[in-house]
C-alpha cells in the first residue's frame, strides 16, 4: 500500500501565517499551484525557434559526429605557468586577506578582502575593528559590502578615456588636464560636483585645491543626503554634529520612519545592540523592545514588537504629540487628527518611556524633513538620552555648497569647466534643476565614472574612475575612525581614482613619459600610496612612522582614532523653532501621499548594473529586479486593484507571480511617472512607497529596463514625502517578479514565536507548538554521534529568530562565496531563483496591518535525508562530518531529490547561467557560449562553477570546512604523536564560519560541530549524543515529526509586548498551538499516522515512508 | 489480400543486423578505449620547453624536491618553480647553456615559462598536496620515481577508483612523515603493510571517502 504522508492539520484557532495575499484568500487554485514544485509549466525544453524535436534532431547529429574521431575523447594540452619572480607573500592556492574599507555614504564599512594570486574574490567585515560581538572573529558586513567586489569585475565598465565618444590613451587626457589647469587661474569658472565622500584625504586635497585655486566652487552632491539631520543638529546644538547612538545600552528603541535595521541608518552597530538586548531573555535581565512608526513596512518595522502603521506625513504630528506627553513645552498642536488608537498608542510609548528614562533612542529617518529630526532630538533631550545612550561627534566632512547653489551659478553661466566625480547627476537631481539642460551649457564637463551613465553621455571627457579595491584611499568609519583603503588589483582599465584625479589637476602628481631603458617586467605602476600617508601623518601624529603606517594598512583602521565626542549645550529654543514646522504637514482626507525611499537593493542607483543585488529578495516584498509602487491592501481595493491570488485560473500555467500587475501614473506637481503596483501588506493606507535608483536610461546589460525612474517626479522642495499626488489607473499592465510564494511551506508551526511573559513562564513553549513527537524509529543509528567517541566533527547550525532581522544580507553573502548564478527577471518568476538560502517572509494578523515574522531556510542538512534515499545515481550522500553533500558532477539532473526535499532546499539549473547571457538563455545547444573573462575573476576557487542540468543546494560552505580540516591536519603533523594524536585533528571550537554567519550583524547564525560540548552550537542545541540534554528551551527544528532529524534548528522568536498598548491583544492568543501535542508514532494503532482516510486534508509532500 | 508491410520491409532483417553487428563494434571498442591506461593518460609524456631533467636534479644532483616546489606542504597546489628559482642556480652553472634559452629569455622579458600540465585534476577535484604529505603520503605514491624520470611521464592512473583505494586502506602507502620527499625510501626491517597500518593507526588516520573530501 503506498502510503500518503499526512501532515497535521492547520490550527482552527490562534493565528493563522501567510506568505502572499493569495495564500491568505485561500483559493483552492492557489493551492494546486503552490503544491506544484515549480510554478508554471515551462520545465519543458523551449526555445526560441527550436522545438523540441528540432532538438532531438540536433542531438542526435551530435552524437553521430562525436563518433569520428577520438580525438575529442583526449584531453586537451593545458599549461602551467610559474610567477618569473615570486611576489611577497604569495602562495599559489592560498588565500591572502588584507584589510581594507568600503566607501559609505554614513562612514566606510571595514572589510577584510580575500584575494587569490592577486585578485580579490569575496569581501567580509574586519573582526579587527569589531570588538564587541560575542563570537571571536566578529567580523559583520551588510548586502552592499558584498555586492561590491561585483561591480569591481563588472563587464560594463568603463574602460577607456573618451573625449566625446573617441577613445583616447590616457596620456592624452594628462597632457589635456595638465594644459587645461594652466588656464584655471584663480579658479573662477571652475566646479566639482562630487559624491558625498568621507575620505580625509579627499577633504585635504581639496583644501589643497581651493589653496591653489581660491575661487573654485565644491559641490558635494548625494540624493540621499543627511541634509535634514544636520539642519536639525544646528538649531539643537548650533553646529553639524552627528549621531552616534550606544545601542546596547538601550532598552526602548522607537524609530520614526527610521530603517536602522537595514541599510546605512543604523549599521552594524544597530543591529547588533539590538541583537544583544533582544538575548536579554532570563529573569531579571531587560530585554529591550522597539517601536516602529512608519508609513512603509520596513525591516525595522517587521522586527518591532509595535508598529504604527500612519502615514509619512503624519509622523511629524505623531512626534509632536509625543513630545508634548513627554512634557515638552512650547510646541504647537498639529493639525492632523489622530484617531483614538493612535492617541492611545502614543500615550502608552510616553508612558514606557518616562518609565525609561535615560535608556532609551529616538531615531528619525532620512526621508523626515528637518522639523521632525529637531522633535526627536528635543524627545531625546527631555527624556536624558543625550549623553546616556546618545553621544554626538562633529561631522568628519566639511561643509560643501550646495547643488542648488551650482544651479543658480550654471545659469548665470558663471561655470566654464566642471569636474563631476563618480556622481550622476543628470539621473538623479532634483527633476525641478533641469540638470541636463543646464550641464550642456558647460563649455567643458569632464566626468569621472565607474560605469557610462547618464551624466557621462555628453561630457567632454569621460574617465574611467577606480573602484575602491583598485585604488588607495582613506575614510572615515561610522564613529569617526580612521580607516585605510588599500588596492588589492592594479586598476583593471587603467582607472583614476578621485584623489589622484584631483593631485593631477593642483598638480601634485606630474605625468612622465615612461624611461626607455626600463626593464619591460616592471610592473606599470599606478600612483602610490603618497597622497594617504600624507594625510595618514596629519592625523596619527605617531613618531614612528614607517611602522604606524604599516600596522594603519595591515588592520584596517587606526585604532584609538574613533571621533571625540562632544556635548554641545542643547538649544531648546532653537530645537523648538525648527519642531514647530512639523506642524505644517498636512495630508488632506483621502489624499495620497508618495513617499520615496533608497532601495535596499540599488541604494541611489549606484548598484544598479550589480546582478546581485537586483535578484536579491527584498526583506519584506520579496521583489526582485524592479521597484513599484506599494500601496496597502485596503488602498488597492479603493484604486481597484484586483487581487492577483484570485486572478489565478489554471494553476498549471499561472501564478501570483506571472501575473502582470496593473501601472498607475502618479502625478506629483505636473510631473508623471507612471509606476507598476504591488499591493503590500503593512503599508499606511495613505502611503505609495516607491524606491529610488532604478529605471536608469544609460546602464550596463544588467540593469537597463528594471523599474521605474523616481527621480522624475522628485524635486528639491519635496526630496522625499509628497503629499500632494494625483493617482491615476493607466491601461498598462506589467510583469513583476516576486518571490514571495515559491516554496511556501503552509502553517506547520515552522515560525514559532512568543511573548516575553509567556517564554518567562512556559520555556519550552516552543515545543507545544505544532508536533513535536512523532516516531523515533532509526533505520540506522547515526554511527557517528558514539558516546564517548568524539574523534569527529559533526557539523550544527542554530538560528535565532529572536534576532534574525531579515534584512537577507546572508543571501548576498552566500552568493558570493559559493558562486551563486544570477538567474534573470525571466526566471525568477518561473520560481528558478538560485539563491541556496532564502528567507521566508511569514505575515500573520490583519491583512493590512500584519505582524511580520522572518526565517532563513536553507538546506537543513537532515540526518535522515530524504533526498539521498531517491537519488539514482548517488549524487548525494551523507558525510562522516554529518553533511548532506552533492557532487554535481555526479549528478544526471533527474530531480527526485528536489522532490523529495520538505523543505524545498534545493535547486536546480535549468539552463546554464554561467555560461550564458541572460537573454540568451533559451538558445539552441550550438549557440555561442562563454562568460566575461572579468566575471569568471570573481569566482570562488575552491567552489565548482555549476553547469546547466545540475542540482545543488546548501553545503554549510564545505570548502571552509575542508580547508579548516586541512590547515589542522596539517599543523597536526607536528604535533602528532600516539598520545595525544587523535585530539589534535580536531579543529578548535568555533573557528570556522560560514558565509551566511559571517555576514550576520545579529549574529543570529551560530555554526559549529554538535559533538564538541564547548562549541557555541552544542551549548544551544544541547548534548547531541544525550538526546539533546541541555538544549536552549527554544531550540525546535522544522517538520520535527517527519523524522528527518535536521542539523539546522531555530531558536524560537520572543516578542517583547507592552501588554497595554493597542493591539496587544494579538500576542494574548498562542501561535499557531495545537490543542493537544500529536502523540507519538509508536501509541498508533493501524493504520497509524500516514493513512489515506484520515482525513479530507490534501497531502502534498510525499515522502517514502515504512510500508505498514 | 493487401502487403500489409511495404517492399521496403524487406530490408528490415538486414538493417537490424547490420545495426547489431555496428554496435557489436562500438562497444568492444569503447571499451577498449577507456578502459586502457591510455584514457587515464598512463604514459603521458609531452614535450617541455625546456629538457628539464627530474632524473639530473632530484637524482644525481640530490635536490629536495621543496627547493621548487617550495609550497606543497603550505598549499594545496603544489608550485611549479618561478623563473628566479631557476636563475638562483643557473645563473651560475650552465649560464650559457643554449637549451637554457628559454629560461633566460623569461628572466629578462618577464613572460612566464609555459610548461605542459602532466597530471591533471578535473576542475571539479579539489586535491590537496599539503595534508597529503602531513599524514605521511609520499610524492612517490602518486608520481612515481620521478628522480629517475629524465622526462616526467604521467605514471599512475589517478582516476577516481584510484584514489578511493588508498582513501579506503591508507596503510599501503602511508610512511614516516621525514620520508616522504625521499622517494627511494623502503621501510628497513618490515613490510610496508605492517609500518603503514601501525602509522595509520598511531595517527588516527580517517581518509575522507565521501564526496566532500574531494568535491566541492
Amino acid at each position: 500500500m503506498k502510503r500518503v504522508f499526512q501532515h497535521p492539520p492547520e490550527a482552527s484557532n490562534g493565528r493563522k501565517y501567510w506568505r502572499s495575499l493569495g495564500e491568505q484568500a485561500e483559493t483552492p487554485e492557489f493551492k494546486q499551484w503552490l503544491q506544484r514544485e515549480f510554478p508554471s509549466t515551462h520545465a519543458e525544453i523551449e526555445s526560441d525557434g527550436i522545438s523540441r524535436r528540432n532538438f532531438l534532431r540536433l542531438m542526435g547529429a551530435s552524437v553521430a559526429l562525436a563518433g569520428f574521431g577520438m580525438t575529442g575523447c583526449r584531453r586537451p594540452e593545458a599549461y602551467i605557468v610559474p610567477y618569473t619572480k615570486s611576489p611577497e607573500w604569495i602562495v599559489p592556492g592560498k588565500a591572502l586577506q588584507y584589510a581594507t574599507a568600503q566607501p559609505r555614504r554614513r562612514g566606510a564599512q571595514p572589510l577584510l578582502a580575500t584575494s587569490y594570486e592577486g585578485r580579490p574574490t569575496k569581501l567580509d567585515g574586519n573582526h579587527l575593528f569589531y570588538k564587541s560581538g560575542f563570537s571571536k572573529v566578529y567580523g559583520p558586513s551588510d548586502t552592499f559590502g558584498q555586492v561590491s567586489i561585483l561591480d569591481l569585475y563588472d563587464p560594463d565598465r568603463l574602460k577607456e578615456f573618451r573625449q566625446g565618444k573617441e577613445v583616447k590613451d590616457n596620456v592624452v587626457f594628462f597632457d589635456a588636464l595638465n594644459a587645461m589647469a594652466a588656464t584655471f587661474g584663480d579658479g573662477e569658472g571652475v566646479a566639482f560636483l562630487a559624491d558625498a565622500s568621507n575620505s580625509p584625504t579627499r577633504d585635504r586635497l581639496r583644501g589643497e585645491l581651493v589653496k591653489k585655486f581660491p575661487k573654485v566652487r565644491w559641490v558635494e552632491f548625494d540624493p540621499i543626503s543627511d541634509e535634514a539631520e544636520v539642519a536639525a543638529s544646528k538649531a539643537a546644538f548650533g553646529g553639524r554634529y552627528l549621531q552616534t547612538p550606544n545601542w546596547d545600552a538601550a532598552d526602548i528603541l522607537v524609530t520614526l520612519d527610521s530603517d536602522i535595521l537595514d541599510g546605512d541608518e543604523g549599521g552594524h552597530e544597530a543591529v547588533r545592540g539590538f541583537a544583544n538586548g533582544r538575548r536579554k531573555l532570563a529573569k531579571g535581565e531587560k530585554m529591550n523592545r522597539l517601536y516602529s512608526v512608519e508609513g512603509r513596512l520596513t525591516t525595522t518595522g517587521a522586527a518591532a514588537d509595535h508598529r504604527l502603521r500612519i502615514a509619512s506625513t503624519k509622523i511629524g504630528a505623531v512626534a509632536l504629540a509625543l513630545a508634548t506627553r513627554l512634557g515638552v513645552a512650547g510646541l504647537p498642536g498639529s493639525p492632523v487628527k489622530l484617531t483614538e488608537v493612535q492617541t492611545k498608542w502614543i500615550d502608552e510609548l510616553a508612558a514606557d518611556l518616562l518609565a525609561n528614562k535615560g535608556k532609551s533612542i529616538v531615531s528619525v529617518g532620512v526621508v523626515q524633513p528637518a522639523a521632525v529630526h529637531a522633535l526627536g532630538h528635543m524627545i531625546n533631550d527631555v527624556l536624558g538620552n543625550f549623553g546616556a545612550t546618545i553621544t554626538l561627534m562633529a561631522h568628519p566632512r566639511p561643509e560643501s555648497a550646495t547643488l542648488a547653489s551650482l544651479v543658480q551659478d550654471v545659469k548665470d553661466n558663471k561655470i566654464k569647466t566642471l569636474f563631476v566625480l563618480n556622481s550622476n547627476p543628470v539621473y538623479s537631481a532634483p527633476v525641478d534643476y533641469d540638470w541636463a539642460t543646464l550641464q550642456a551649457k558647460i563649455p567643458t564637463v569632464i566626468a569621472l565614472s565607474h560605469e557610462d551613465n547618464e551624466t557621462t553621455q555628453n561630457a567632454t571627457w569621460v574617465l574611467p574612475a577606480a573602484h575602491y579595491l583598485e585604488s588607495w584611499g582613506d575614510a572615515w568609519g561610522r564613529d569617526g575612525t580612521y580607516m585605510s583603503t588599500q588596492p588589492m588589483i592594479l586598476p583593471l582599465y587603467n582607472g583614476l581614482s578621485e584623489i589622484e584625479l584631483i593631485a593631477r589637476i593642483i598638480g601634485i602628481i606630474k605625468y612622465e613619459a615612461p624611461k626607455a631603458d626600463a626593464p619591460k617586467s616592471e610592473t606599470p605602476q599606478g600612483f602610490g600610496p603618497e597622497l594617504v600617508q600624507e594625510t595618514f601623518r596629519r592625523i596619527s601624529k605617531g613618531t614612528d612612522f614607517a611602522n604606524d603606517w604599516s600596522q594603519f594598512v595591515h588592520d584596517g583602521f587606526l585604532s584609538g582614532s574613533a571621533a571625540p565626542k562632544v556635548a554641545p549645550a542643547f538649544n531648546a529654543a532653537g530645537a523648538a523653532a525648527l519642531a514647530s514646522q512639523a506642524a505644517s504637514a498636512v495630508l488632506p482626507d483621502g489624499a495620497y501621499e508618495v513617499v520615496f525611499y533608497p532601495s535596499p537593493a540599488v541604494d541611489d542607483g549606484r548598484y544598479n548594473n550589480n546582478g546581485w543585488v537586483h535578484e536579491l529578495p527584498d526583506s519584506i516584498t520579496k521583489l526582485t529586479w524592479d521597484n513599484a509602487a506599494l500601496i496597502s491592501p485596503a488602498t488597492a481595493k479603493k484604486l481597484g486593484v484586483p487581487d492577483r491570488g484570485s486572478q489565478i485560473d489554471d494553476p498549471y500555467t499561472d501564478a501570483e507571480s506571472s501575473i502582470p500587475v496593473p501601472v498607475f501614473m502618479f502625478t506629483v506637481d505636473g510631473k508623471n511617472l507612471s509606476v507598476p503596483v504591488l499591493v503590500a501588506p503593512g503599508q499606511a493606507d495613505e502611503t505609495i512607497s516607491i524606491a529610488l535608483g532604478y529605471g536608469r536610461t544609460v546602464v550596463g546589460r544588467v540593469g537597463f529596463g528594471t523599474g521605474k525612474n523616481v527621480y522624475l517626479i522628485r524635486s528639491s522642495s519635496k526630496p522625499w514625502i509628497c503629499s500632494d499626488v494625483k493617482v491615476n489607473k493607466t491601461s498598462e499592465t506589467y510583469l513583476l517578479a516576486v518571490t514571495q510564494e515559491h516554496g511556501s511551506m503552509e502553517g506547520r508551526g515552522l515560525i514559532r514565536e512568543a511573548s516575553l511573559d509567556r517564554f518567562q513562564k512556559e520555556p519550552d513553549f516552543a515545543h507545544h507548538i505544532g508536533i513535536q513527537l512523532h516516531g523515533n524509529k532509526e533505520l540506522y543509528n547515526n554511527p557517528q554521534l558514539v558516546p564517548g567517541k568524539r574523534d569527529i566533527h559533526q557539523w550544527g547550525m542554530v538560528i535565532d529568530l529572536s534576532t534574525c532581522t531579515g534584512c537577507t544580507a546572508c543571501i548576498a553573502a552566500c552568493q558570493a562565496e559559493n558562486n551563486i548564478p544570477v538567474v534573470g527577471k525571466d526566471q525568477v518568476i518561473r520560481g528558478r531563483e538560485m539563491h541556496w538560502l532564502r528567507m521566508d517572509r511569514y505575515f500573520s494578523g490583519d491583512i493590512n496591518d500584519p505582524t511580520v515574522a522572518s526565517q532563513p531556510v536553507g538546506c537543513q542538512q537532515c540526518e535522515n535525508a530524504p533526498c539521498e534515499t531517491v537519488c539514482p545515481v548517488n549524487a548525494t550522500i551523507h558525510s562522516e562530518d554529518g553533511l548532506n553533500v552533492m557532487a554535481y558532477n555526479r549528478c544526471i539532473g533527474t530531480r527526485y531529490c528536489a522532490n523529495n526535499c520538505p523543505y524545498k532546499a534545493r535547486r536546480f539549473n535549468f539552463f546554464n547561467y554561467n555560461e550564458r547571457p541572460l537573454n540568451e538563455l533559451y538558445y539552441g545547444p550550438l549557440a555561442q557560449k562563454g562568460s566575461p573573462e572579468t566575471i569568471k575573476m570573481q569566482k570562488n576557487p575552491n567552489v565548482t562553477v555549476r553547469i546547466r542540468g545540475v542540482m545543488e543546494k546548501c553545503t554549510f560552505c564545505v570548502q571552509r570546512i575542508e580547508e579548516a580540516k586541512i590547515t589542522q591536519m596539517t599543523k597536526a603533523r607536528v604535533t602528532d604523536s600516539p598520545e595525544h594524536g587523535n585530539k589534535s585533528k580536531l579543529i578548535p571550537s568555533d573557528s570556522i564560519m560560514t558565509a551566511c554567519q559571517q555576514v550576520c550583524a545579529a549574529e543570529a547564525i551560530v555554526f559549529g560541530n554538535i559533538d564538541d560540548p564547548n562549541s557555541h552550537v552544542s551549548k544551544i542545541r544541547g548534548d547531541a549524543l544525550h538526546n539533546n540534554k541541555g538544549a536552549d528551551p527554544r531550540n525546535y527544528d522544522l517538520l520535527h515529526y517527519l523524522n528527518t532529524k535536521p542539523r539546522v534548528t531555530y531558536q524560537a522568536r520572543i516578542r517583547n509586548p507592552n501588554m497595554k498598548m493597542p493591539g496587544a491583544e494579538i500576542f494574548l492568543k498562542d501561535p499557531e498551538s495545537y490543542a493537544a501535542p500529536h502523540h507519538g508514532h509508536d501509541d498508533h494503532a493501524e493504520p497509524g499516522h500516514g493513512a489515506p482516510e484520515h482525513s479530507g486534508h490534501e497531502a502534498p509532500v510525499q515522502p517514502q515512508g515504512a510500508q505498514h | 489480400m493487401a502487403n500489409i508491410f511495404p517492399r521496403s520491409a524487406n530490408w528490415l532483417p538486414l538493417e537490424i543486423l547490420t545495426c547489431i553487428a555496428l554496435l557489436g563494434a562500438v562497444i568492444p571498442v569503447g571499451m577498449w578505449y577507456y578502459f586502457t591506461p591510455k584514457y587515464t593518460r598512463v604514459g603521458y609524456m609531452p614535450n617541455q620547453p625546456v629538457d628539464f631533467s627530474h632524473a639530473i636534479h632530484a637524482g644525481q644532483v640530490g635536490l629536495d624536491c621543496r627547493y621548487c616546489h617550495s609550497f606543497v606542504e603550505k598549499s594545496g597546489h603544489s608550485n611549479v618553480p618561478t623563473t628566479q628559482t631557476c636563475m638562483n642556480c643557473h645563473g651560475q652553472i650552465q649560464a650559457a647553456n643554449p637549451r637554457l634559452q628559454p629560461i633566460r629569455d623569461s628572466w629578462e622579458n618577464g613572460t612566464p615559462m609555459k610548461w605542459v600540465k602532466i597530471h591533471q585534476a578535473p576542475d571539479y577535484v579539489y586535491f590537496n598536496h599539503s595534508v597529503h604529505i602531513a599524514r605521511g603520503v609520499s610524492c612517490v605514491s602518486c608520481h612515481g620515481k620521478i628522480n629517475e624520470m629524465p622526462v616526467v611521464w604521467h605514471d599512475k592512473s589517478q582516476s577516481m577508483k584510484w584514489c578511493l583505494d588508498c582513501h579506503r586502506d591508507p596503510g599501503a602507502n602511508v610512511r614516516p612523515v621525514e620520508n616522504v620527499f625521499n622517494l627511494d625510501w623502503a621501510p628497513q626491517g618490515t613490510t610496508q603493510r605492517e609500518l603503514g597500518d601501525k602509522l595509520v593507526a598511531a595517527w588516527d588516520i580517517k581518509p575522507p571517502t565521501t564526496c566532500q573530501g574531494c568535491h566541492r
